[in-house]
């Protein structure tokens, strides 16, 4: 069981187009697990800014914050989720949501791996080899990328151009959701000061 | 009654008493002392100089100055003050007693004065370039104040007809080329040759907008364009020599991020800015009211120049290159305060500050703590990074967060070879280069030390990882065929 779990994001890793198959037709994915790399994700970015060796590491120890590293690792996930989601339901999309969750959790490895590889090296490299340092931090970027693109093709069974079309209006979608959140938010408050404020005028008349 | 007496009574014994208890100043300044941090923060620190005095002229026998525009030391130690409120050029010596005083030149038997000059410079034969500015003239004279020459307005096919020239500043370098500032000029620094003729305009500042205000620019109207502000380069309002013929120049400029310059022969900036920020006076952040507005540059002994800002009254002290040394200086009446500082000089260890409006000379002196950043600094300059470890130690002592100090003394360690406790301190003082330097060879050491034991270590790991992998895969095999 616990082989199982280990070994099928590795090999989501290294053959994207049979492993995202597989997730979604064989059962093989686990919520969980894609869960747990999210949270490893974390872990592993909040351990970069702290313990990366000086010479990469520029982050000011009183700036350091891990709710803000939340911040910007899970709530855009699941904001990638739910837009995903709700942009493929319109788009004939055949992945769930479950699915959808699972596969970015799964696309998210490369981050965790070279995020932990990289606290390590960057401990033990000088100015000059630090190049490989950004090297591995934007290879793991597009590794990420290179596997949320195939994840959302196998998912949704989509073509490569709208996968690519799909995915810019994720993007897009993500922008709305967090205007109208901020727009119920807002509103939210005036309507709570409405209240409020109609509130203490009427216990003072009395 | 009684009541109200002993209450004053404890008053006075308690003012008293704090008194003693305030943190005791060597030496009291009107301002504070701080610095940059690292990150960026405005950090306590002692002060590094101290007034030590004020000349106006009115304790001399030569009356009180009106209006001073510039002064400059020679290299011989002479001050020479521009007083142009008198029209005069006022000669001290290093005790402060007048050597001589020139009240204008005579020129083919006529006596001539100046008008409103604004800038002076001395050259290394004593000869004394005045900037007459009202005049549109730069006038040499000997140091004794006999006319020389008079170099009038540059003439040259790539100046308009309707160019108005009018010197602020001027300087010469050893080949004895002239430099001058002229008001309004933004086409650079005017470049003469020795004798006096335009060669060009040199280290021009560049235009700076942003694609906004491009864009608005495109889509105008030619006669909405025409009201538009618009894009010129800012002109350079003071410059001083340095020893190699390099010119150090300051530009009027509001949230720039490179208002001094260290122009080539050739133009070109060469300034060394390594330190933790551009020398350019405060660091603010975001706010343009928070920048530094620098109107004086002047260079010192080993490449350390300190600038002159206009709005607060500070004086910024860089070394070769560029971090930030000390901050003194603010604006206000007291002794070792301004009102409108235009010039700063130095001679030997001290400052000297010139103020139009105050129309006095302010001097300082460096406290203990200036004096051991001095020394340190010409130590470190000069090579000597083991004596000067000894002062950043010192220093660290007075100022424990100096940072500055940290890196010289890791810099003095990592040439000692003690790489481990150079990391450390090179760590303190956020010097990546020198860290970086300091980390390869203590890797180096490391591996060499400890090359033998890793290996070995990986060899009987390897070895045990095979044999067990033997085993396991003859008894797993055994078990196996008795199965079958």
């Amino acid at each position: 069981m616990l082989r199982e779990m280990t070994k099928t994001p590795f090999y989501v890793l290294l053959h994207p187009f049979q492993g995202f198959w597989d997730l979604k037709y064989e059962n093989k994915g686990k919520l969980r697990v894609a869960l747990g790399i999210l949270l490893l994700l974390t872990i592993a970015t909040i351990l970069l800014r702290q313990y990366a060796g000086f010479v990469v590491n520029f982050n000011y120890p009183y700036d350091l914050n891990s709710i803000y590293e939340l911040q910007v690792i899970v709530l855009p996930f699941f904001l990638w989720c739910v837009a995903n989601w709700s942009l493929t339901t319109l788009m004939d999309g055949e992945g769930k949501f479950r699915e959808i969750v699972m596969t970015t959790g799964y696309a998210l490895l490369p981050l965790v791996l070279m995020r932990f590889g990289n606290i390590l090296i960057s401990n033990v490299i000088t100015l000059r080899e630090s190049a490989f340092y950004y090297m591995i931090d934007s290879l793991s970027v597009l590794w990420f990328v290179w596997l949320l693109f195939i994840g959302t093709m196998t998912v949704h069974q989509y073509t490569v151009l709208k996968t690519l079309v799909t995915m810019l209006l994720t993007l897009f979608v993500m922008g709305i959701i967090i205007f109208l959140v901020l727009l119920f938010f807002s509103l939210l408050q005036q309507m709570i000061g409405f209240v409020l404020s109609i509130y203490t005028e009427i216990s003072f008349r009395t | 009654m009684k009541f109200i007496q002993s209450m004053g009574i404890t008053a006075i014994v308690l003012a008293s008493l704090s008194l003693f208890a305030s943190p005791l100043q060597a030496e009291a300044a009107p301002y504070e002392g701080y610095n940059y941090s690292y990150w960026g923060a405005a950090v306590n620190v002692p002060n590094a100089y101290v007034p030590a005095g004020i000349v106006d002229g009115s304790m001399l026998a030569i009356g009180k100055f009106k209006d001073p525009t510039d002064m400059y030391v020679a290299a011989d130690g002479l001050l020479y003050v521009l007083d142009a409120g008198n029209r005069r050029i006022v000669v001290f010596d290093e005790q402060w007693e007048v050597v001589r005083e020139i009240r204008g030149f005579v020129r083919d038997g006529k006596q001539e004065q100046f008008t409103s000059p604004q800038g002076l410079f001395v050259t290394k034969n004593n000869h004394i370039y005045v900037a007459d500015t009202e005049n549109r003239r730069v006038v040499e004279l000997t140091g004794e104040g006999a006319f020389v020459r008079e170099i009038g307005a540059p003439r040259s096919e790539v100046i308009g007809p309707n160019f108005q020239y009018y010197p602020l500043k001027v300087a010469v370098d050893n080949a004895g080329r002239i430099f001058v500032i002229g008001r309004g000029v933004f086409d650079g620094i005017i470049e003469m040759d020795a004798d006096g003729s335009f060669t060009g305009f040199m280290g021009t500042n560049r235009v700076k907008f942003n694609a906004w205000d491009y864009f608005w620019k495109r889509l105008s109207t030619k006669e909405q364009r025409s009201k538009l502000a618009q894009f010129i380069p800012l002109e350079f309002n003071n410059l001083d020599m340095d020893s190699e013929g390099f010119i150090y120049s300051t530009t009027a400029e509001l949230t720039s991020k490179d208002p001094i310059k260290r122009l080539n022969p050739s133009g070109e900036d060469v300034m060394r800015r390594k330190g933790y920020f551009n020398p350019m006076g405060d660091i603010y952040s975001g706010a343009a009211s928070q920048s530094s507005l620098l109107i004086d540059v002047k260079v010192g002994e080993n490449g350390v120049y300190s600038a002159l800002d206009s709005r607060k009254g500070r004086i910024f002290t860089y070394d070769q290159d560029g971090n930030l040394m000390y901050i003194f200086g603010r604006m206000g009446e007291q002794e070792g305060t301004f009102r409108t500082p235009v010039a700063v000089e130095r001679r030997g260890d001290q400052f000297l500050v010139l103020d139009r409006d105050m129309d006095q000379i302010t001097r300082f002196k460096p406290t203990r703590y200036g004096t051991l950043v001095n020394e340190a600094n010409d130590l470190l300059v000069s090579g000597k990074y083991d004596e000067a470890e000894g002062l950043w130690r010192e220093l660290l002592r007075l100022d424990a967060n100096n940072e500055i100090a940290y890196a010289g003394i890791g810099k003095g360690l990592l040439r000692q070879g003690e790489y481990k406790q150079a990391l450390e301190y090179l760590k303190f003082g956020y010097d990546r280069e020198y860290y970086s330097k300091a980390f390869g060879k203590y890797r180096k050491e490391f591996v060499r030390e400890n090359f033998g034991l890793g290996m070995t270590t990986v060899i009987v790991f390897g070895v045990g990882l095979w044999s067990f992998k033997i085993l396991r895969r003859r008894t797993r095999g055994k078990v196996k065929s008795n199965v079958t």
